[in-house]
């Protein structure tokens, strides 16, 4: 759960519509309304990148009449749809996937059971990505990745999918670094051997 | 009264809008003292500077010295070569020295290869103006010809085929015919790098997008994420244009050298025996602190503040023996099965006050200020606080204070300790009260010793370097 105190406002009239500002949102809480920007504040989690991103100095953070709570409570969602996600992600429920809201699996995957489809989406409904936004986003993409969710990457530079993880690593990658404790970890994390690759579908150009 | 005198002064730092106005260091208190780190550890060799800016000619000499013998053939008159630095070498010693390596590499690639475009980038973690602020203070424009940018994790992306599959760099470190590798062996997160290929950490981290730091922070252990850097820079894409790496060698001391090479996994056997023996000390003799306040008082992250060379995210985690592998999970490493958070709890840490720091800005403290209290100096430095989304229960918990004296005061009051230890970006000393200058000199004859008998060479034994 993540409780957002501040909403981003900005002077819509020396806007060039350069788009730094929703690209870098993590919410998709900004689009473009005639080469300006516009701010959803029901969308917004506060994390205040845009005005420092925004290179014409023309947003700001201001302090929310009412904090907007973000949160999925996993009475909401089928409990066991929750664990068999994340088991298939491999990804224990209980880990703090938003180090910053201490958001845990459970809640992301719950998210993407009620219906969440994109990153974009998981932190809005989570506020996960309101705090640093780096940490928490390939546990969440895998979550999404394993729940069949569309993982092309959107225009422009929001996110690409990357979700390697300590059990996609092949017998080749395990051999020529044998001293990566590739199986140490394995069953340091995953002692009861639950946790398997995840396959994916993707694309190198 | 102290038997070490006055403290020093730690090095200038660069000023931000990332942190508050600069107000007096904590050194000028006359309460505190510095205890050189030498004096705990003879064995330490003598550094080549301690970031006084009078030593930088001493910098620019040793990396002409170490770049006498690396190839450059690599590099013709009329390619492109980015140099690749990274923020945190300017956090070291005020920044100078790690400035100083970088601007000498531009000069002796020209001299040697006759190449003109070489271009310095700039990688920053999350402050999107930091790169400018970087370029300003330090003279790049100038010194790079106007060829310098930043980049950041935020920025467009190049997929890159690894060992281990897909990964995704930031496309404006790699886009020229070549680059260089101009990093500083600063250990940091001893408990999260954990000394295992170090060196090629900024190929999952400064060079990389978010998404692949998030995969070496949360999809593998703190011993096995470090496959990821290494299978990036093992990578047909980033081989293609790898010169050569020159790094800023450190120790507790100060400036120690620049390593210079082609042989990157080189480099890091020399810089992973040489930390083992003197960070490792550090590490320990932190350990040995029972109790104890902390105050942050420099121009970067309160996490990534030095005090003898070692940052604090290591004292609030020191409990743990970093560097022994054969425990999988150390304090501080986040993402623990079974622990809702795994954010250290170092039970000596009786309270921080806050002096002057960056505030998060994306370094999480979250709950911190619920097991150590937290003293904030002054409404202006509060207020960013209030206002910084990385960390939005800490002023829940904080207390704002009117002056660095009445935090101390109320800390070492309610912490129920008399040690104060201050991480204001030295190196070389400690700047600390003399009740914790007297435990260090006190405990770190016996910490030389375990270290030096029996840690130091099961670690080097663990990593292959026995």
């Amino acid at each position: 759960m993540a409780v957002v105190r501040f909403v981003a406002e900005l002077n819509p009239e020396p806007c060039t519509g350069c788009k730094l500002c929703d690209l870098v949102c993590p919410s998709g809480a900004i689009s473009m309304v005639a080469r300006r920007a516009v701010v959803e504040p029901s969308s917004c989690i506060g994390c205040g990148r845009c005005v420092d991103r925004c290179p014409e100095d023309i947003m700001w953070m201001t302090e929310r009449a009412e904090p907007l709570v973000c949160t999925v409570h996993p009475d909401e969602v089928d409990r066991d749809a929750v664990a068999a996600l994340l088991a298939k992600a491999g990804i224990d429920p209980s880990v703090s996937v938003c180090v910053c809201t201490l958001t845990p699996a459970s809640e992301i995957a719950a998210a993407v059971v009620k219906g969440a489809a994109t990153l974009d989406e998981v932190s809005a409904m989570t506020g996960m990505r309101s705090g640093c936004g780096i940490y928490c986003v390939a546990p969440a993409l895998r979550i999404l990745e394993a729940s069949g969710a569309d993982m092309s990457p959107p225009r422009g530079h929001r996110w690409y999918p990357c979700t390697v993880s300590l059990w996609d690593v092949s017998d080749d990658a395990r051999a020529r670094y044998a001293d990566a404790f590739i199986d140490e970890d394995r069953a340091a994390f995953d002692p009861l051997g639950q946790y398997g690759p995840l396959v994916h579908v993707r694309t190198t150009r | 009264m102290s038997h070490h005198g006055a403290a020093l002064m730690p090095p200038a730092f660069m000023p931000s809008e990332y942190g508050p106005a600069p107000r007096p260091h904590v050194a000028g208190l006359p309460t505190m003292t510095s205890v050189p780190v030498r004096e705990l550890f003879p064995s330490f060799d003598a550094p080549i500077t301690e970031g006084d800016p009078a030593d930088v000619d001493r910098v620019r000499a040793a990396t002409r010295s170490a770049l006498v013998s690396v190839d450059m053939s690599k590099i013709g008159p009329d390619d492109s070569v980015n140099v690749l630095a990274s923020e945190h070498g300017f956090g070291l010693m005020g920044g100078l020295p790690y400035a100083e390596m970088v601007k000498t590499i531009r000069e002796v690639v020209i001299e040697r290869t006759g190449c003109r475009d070489v271009r310095l980038r700039l990688a920053i973690y999350r402050g999107f103006k930091e790169a400018d602020e970087v370029r300003d203070h330090f003279g790049f424009a100038e010194a790079f010809e106007g060829k310098v940018k930043g980049l950041g994790p935020f920025d467009r992306g190049v997929e890159v085929a690894t060992a281990i599959g897909p990964m995704w760099l930031v496309n404006r470190a790699f886009d020229a015919d070549h680059f260089i590798h101009a990093y500083y062996d600063d250990p940091r997160e001893m408990y999260f790098n954990r000394l295992l290929y170090k060196s090629f950490k900024s190929f999952c981290m400064s060079y990389a997008r978010f998404e692949t730091r998030s995969v070496y922070h949360s999809l593998f252990g703190n011993r096995s994420g470090s496959i990821i850097p290494r299978a990036l820079f093992d990578s047909d894409f980033v081989q293609s244009k790898y010169t050569f790496s020159s790094v800023l060698r450190t120790s507790p001391a100060g400036v120690i050298g620049i390593d210079a090479t082609d042989d990157l996994y080189a480099i890091d056997r020399r810089i992973t025996a040489g930390h083992l023996a003197t960070y490792g000390r550090m590490q320990r003799l932190f350990a040995e602190i029972d109790d104890c306040v902390a105050v942050w008082d420099g121009g970067r992250w309160g996490y990534y503040l030095h005090a003898g060379g070692v940052i604090f995210g290591v004292l609030l985690t020191n409990h743990h023996d970093s560097f022994d592998l054969d425990v999988p999970v150390v304090a501080g490493f986040m993402q623990v099965p079974g622990a809702a958070v795994n954010f250290s709890r170092n039970k000596a840490l009786r309270g921080i006050v806050v002096n002057q720091a960056w505030v998060g800005a994306g370094i999480p403290y979250v709950t911190m200020p619920f097991t150590s209290p937290m003293y904030i100096v002054g409404d202006e430095q509060a207020r960013l606080w209030r206002e910084d989304p990385t960390n939005p229960l800490l002023m829940d918990r904080a207390t704002v204070v009117d002056s660095v004296e009445s935090g101390i005061a109320q800390a070492t009051t309610r912490g129920k300790t008399d040690k104060v230890i201050v991480f204001d970006g030295s190196y070389g000393h400690i700047t600390c009260n003399e009740a914790m200058a007297e435990h260090l000199c006190a405990r770190a004859p016996e910490v030389d010793r375990v270290v030096g008998d029996e840690l130091l060479p099961r670690w080097l034994r663990q990593r292959g370097l026995a």
